[in-house]
């Protein structure tokens, strides 16, 4: 049995010995501290990485104000360690424990990840070997945590299903309180103590998926035959939870307060979620579907609220795409008359490809930074299409000409590599662009020589989007498309960054794994793999080893063309998109047919709004009324 | 209006590092929504200065920065008003102004004392001993490793004082200026006195020949300062 740390051996040995000690301290400003015997349902929220990128996350934010709000309940937070504290805790037989109360992990009732991320899941296997927690969930007993996983690694969570719990699926804001009340109740009542009763009785509250229920059958050649709910009462399928009305629901206005230098460091003012383009490789534009757009006034206390309580020098308009927000001028306009007296500036996280965009960051980025990004994603006018950017290449001059004029004289460019249908006239294209914005650059630019970054990651196919029946290239392939571009790119004013290829393969075979991918994460974490987002961790090696130990043949997973008629891993989670719908984007693509923004009015059929029984939520703009499927 | 700010640094808020102080400070001076005045250019800093930077596990009963307002304000609304907005562990002791045009902090302290906060019990003749041989060297040479590599220096002119307190603690009085500094740290690994030992800072000082002044003392010649946290500190 592992023991405690106690405050005298963390404070007086162990963050001596450590760099960045103040990930530790979980005394920041805001932090709340209650009562253990007070509070009797009590949760850890972990991010499965390093501090700096967890406290950056919206998410944890959200829950953390959420929960530790409510009587009764208590939400502490921990995060991976360091690999330097990771190997005092391990020398001295010591678990990993929450920020807040320095107690392990162990003593939780719910101990919940986040899935941010593919390559976060060894980590989350290490951070649950480090508090002693069996990683196996049919191995775990009754006086062992729930281990549960929420975002949008839950769209399809099959690799890791036999680790965990419960899952849960879509927003959190509503789900997860009554989640913690259940258990409240069962605690109550004495129901605690039968983890196969315990977990059944929790598959039934909406949105909540106990993988353990659920029994996989597979077909001769290894495909997915069905999905099926191991016992009555069980629902077939899973359906993602939806808060209807941003407006009504709760947001925190008394954030944590990082000490040390985060990857976020500001205020982070959610002014919608859900994004209405309908670019055909994105799951997160299919999973937080439809838009629900915040109203300005709401906004505006908000942010009057997170001003006077954090003392941040910033609030970044958040959202997946800002520009898009029905009355962003308004917003930005009152945000910055409010607020820029103190010093307090306002920031958008990403820029859509027009002039729009450009004039908007004008207006309200007073704080200037020198470099201006914009993603195209694909080179061509034809692939644009067929992933439904719906951007041309007028709009991306106009925008990169107003950036140039405006006094911005460095523009990075986001592209992916191995899209479906590419062909090298289209990577060829990616090249064109960059050496037009470059030269367009040199006429405008005044003084500062202009710089064109072109960002090239790869294509990886994500379930639940239109893409999800497509390969991604294999890693030769793609290498060699690298090497083109970088070769085409050599030229003084551009610079030209890719992305590990054998990264983006992991990522493609995990994305659209199944169950039997299980071993094979447990094995690559047991040869040392953990912290695979930073590349100085990343190590090919230790899967290619467990791909062969564990029998699995990866490119199964990452670089075969699914039959249209295919079962998914994920077939039973229903995210409110319509299979029917994906197919049909799916050959729109394959066809160079774009599909229109349904913002625009024109409901496209996506499915979600009649099959969660909600509705897009958009503040002055043209309101879209959904048909049936 | 200028204004110099004497606080202790305790418990947790050791192991804050030097930028990560700034950051606080800053976002606590908002919260607190005090008149600060920002430095001009396209990223504007409030105007904060610190004295010599503290190294990360080092607590302090004696730390100081200055920070410049744009309007006047009585002392003790804005020592109300700040305080409220700090962790547990920073405590603000003295507030005062001081004029506009004095010198830097960091320009002017030189001298810094530390005592140990031991981990185990010591024995105090063994210490005593230890010391005497020490300060009887006339050169100690140690070696630091720094961004260009290993370098070696001499701390013995830097070490001004060594002395144990009845609470057999170890006091020291080292030099820390911009032109060199002697850690703690080294000291006791000159001494070769091997029980674990954390530090804290109890004094910054401007030391003029024999006598030491404290940072704050430049406004008590203005007549403007609270007298309450003067402190003795052995000088040798």
């Amino acid at each position: 049995m592992k023991v405690k740390v106690t405050d005298e051996l963390l404070f007086d040995n162990l963050l001596f010995n450590v760099k960045k000690p103040a990930r530790y301290l979980g005394t920041e400003w805001n932090s709340i501290h209650k009562n253990w015997d007070e509070n009797p349902v009590r949760m850890v929220f972990i991010y499965p990485d390093l501090y700096e990128v967890g406290m950056s996350h919206l998410g944890l934010t959200i829950l953390y104000g959420l929960i530790n709000d409510r009587p009764g309940m208590l939400m502490e937070r921990a995060f991976a360690p360091g690999p330097d504290l990771e190997k005092l805790l391990r020398e001295n037989n010591l678990p990993l424990f929450s920020l807040e109360s320095h107690r392990p992990l162990i003593d939780f009732d719910v101990v919940g990840f986040t899935l941010q991320y593919e390559m976060s899941y060894t980590t989350i296997l290490n951070v649950l070997d480090l508090a002693g927690i069996p990683l196996i969930a049919s191995e775990r007993e009754i006086n062992h945590p729930l281990v549960i996983g929420g975002g949008p690694g839950a769209a399809n969570p099959e690799p890791i299903a036999p680790f965990f719990d419960c899952f849960l699926l879509g927003d959190g804001e509503e789900a997860l309180p009554e989640f913690l009340t259940s258990i409240d109740k069962l605690k109550k009542e004495g129901k605690f103590n039968n983890r196969k009763e315990l977990l059944t009785y929790l598959a039934k509250i909406p949105g909540i998926y106990v993988p353990s229920l659920y029994d996989v059958k597979y077909n001769s050649e290894g495909t997915v035959e069905k999905v099926i709910p191991l016992e009555k009462n069980i629902p077939e399928r899973i359906i993602k939870r939806v808060v209807p009305d941003l407006d009504d629901i709760y947001f925190p206005t008394k954030p944590i307060v990082p000490y040390l230098d985060v990857i976020h460091d500001r205020i982070m003012l959610e002014v919608m979620r859900g994004c209405s383009h309908g670019c055909r490789f994105c799951q997160a534009g299919a999973i937080y579907r439809p838009v629900r757009e915040r109203d300005v006034a709401v906004l505006l206390r908000q942010a009057q609220e997170l001003v006077r309580n954090t003392g941040h020098e910033e609030i970044s308009l958040t959202s997946l795409s800002t520009a898009d927000y029905s009355k962003v001028e308004d917003l930005a306009r009152n945000l910055a008359a409010a607020h820029s007296e103190k010093g307090v500036s306002v920031s958008l996280p990403s820029l859509r490809v027009d002039a729009f965009s450009v004039r908007l960051a004008e207006s309200i980025q007073k704080v200037r930074k020198s470099t201006l990004t914009f993603a195209p994603e694909a080179g061509s006018q034809r692939l644009r299409d067929v992933i439904n950017k719906g951007v041309n290449e007028e709009d991306i001059l106009t925008a990169t000409y107003e950036a140039f004029k405006a006094g911005w004289h460095g523009i990075k460019l986001y592209f992916m590599l191995g899209l479906p249908t590419e062909k090298e006239e289209d990577l060829l294209g990616i090249v064109d662009l960059a050496e037009r914005i470059l030269e367009q650059g040199r006429k405008l630019s005044r003084g500062k020589k202009p710089t064109v970054t072109v960002n090239v990651s790869s294509f990886v196919p994500k379930a639940q989007t239109a893409f999800q029946w497509e390969p991604q290239d294999e890693i030769e392939v793609i290498k060699s498309k690298q090497k083109l571009l970088r070769s085409k790119l050599r030229k003084p004013g551009l610079k030209f960054n890719w992305h590990e290829p054998e990264v983006s393969f992991i990522e493609a075979v995990l994305a659209r794994g199944d169950r039997r991918l299980a071993p094979t994460i447990m094995e690559a974490w047991k040869l040392g793999a953990k912290l695979e987002g930073w590349s100085e961790f990343f190590n090919f090696d230790y899967w290619k080893t467990a791909f062969e130990k564990t029998g699995i043949d990866p490119a199964f997973y990452a670089n075969r063309r699914r039959d249209v008629k295919e079962v998914f891993p994920w077939e039973h989670l229903d995210f409110g998109v319509s299979k029917k719908y994906l197919k049909r984007e799916y050959q729109r693509a394959l066809d160079g047919q774009i599909t229109e923004d349904c913002r625009s009015g024109r409901c496209i059929g996506c499915g979600v709004c009649s099959a969660l029984g909600v509705d897009m939520v958009l503040k002055g703009g043209p309101q879209g009324s959904a048909v049936t499927d | 209006m200028r204004l110099r700010i004497k606080y202790s640094k305790r418990g947790r808020m050791a192991f804050l590092g030097h930028l990560e102080m700034l950051r606080l400070w800053q976002r606590a001076m908002r919260r607190a929504n005090l008149p600060l005045a920002y430095s001009s250019g396209f990223n504007p800093h409030p105007r904060i200065a610190f004295g010599s930077a503290l190294a990360v596990g080092i607590e302090s009963l004696a730390e100081y920065m200055d920070v410049e307002l744009t309007q006047e304000i009585d002392i003790e609304i804005f020592r109300n008003k700040l305080q409220r907005e700090l962790p547990e562990g920073l405590q603000l002791l003295l507030v005062c102004p001081i004029p506009t045009k004095s010198p830097a902090l960091t320009y002017v302290i030189n001298t810094a004392a530390y005592k140990t906060i031991w981990l185990e019990k010591p024995n105090k003749d063994l210490l005593h001993n230890k010391i005497e041989k020490l300060l009887a060297q006339s050169s100690i040479e140690i070696t630091r490793r720094g961004k260009s590599g290993i370098k070696k220096k001499d701390i013995r002119p830097g070490i001004f004082n060594l002395n144990i307190s009845p609470e057999l603690d170890l006091e020291m009085l080292l030099q820390c200026s911009s032109t060199g500094s002697v850690r703690p740290e080294e000291v006791l690994k000159a001494l070769d006195f091997d029980v674990p030992a954390k530090f804290i800072r109890t004094g910054l000082f401007i030391k003029k020949d024999d006598s030491l002044i404290p940072p704050e003392n430049i406004a008590v010649n203005m007549g403007k300062v609270e007298l309450s946290e003067q402190r003795n500190i052995n000088s040798g």
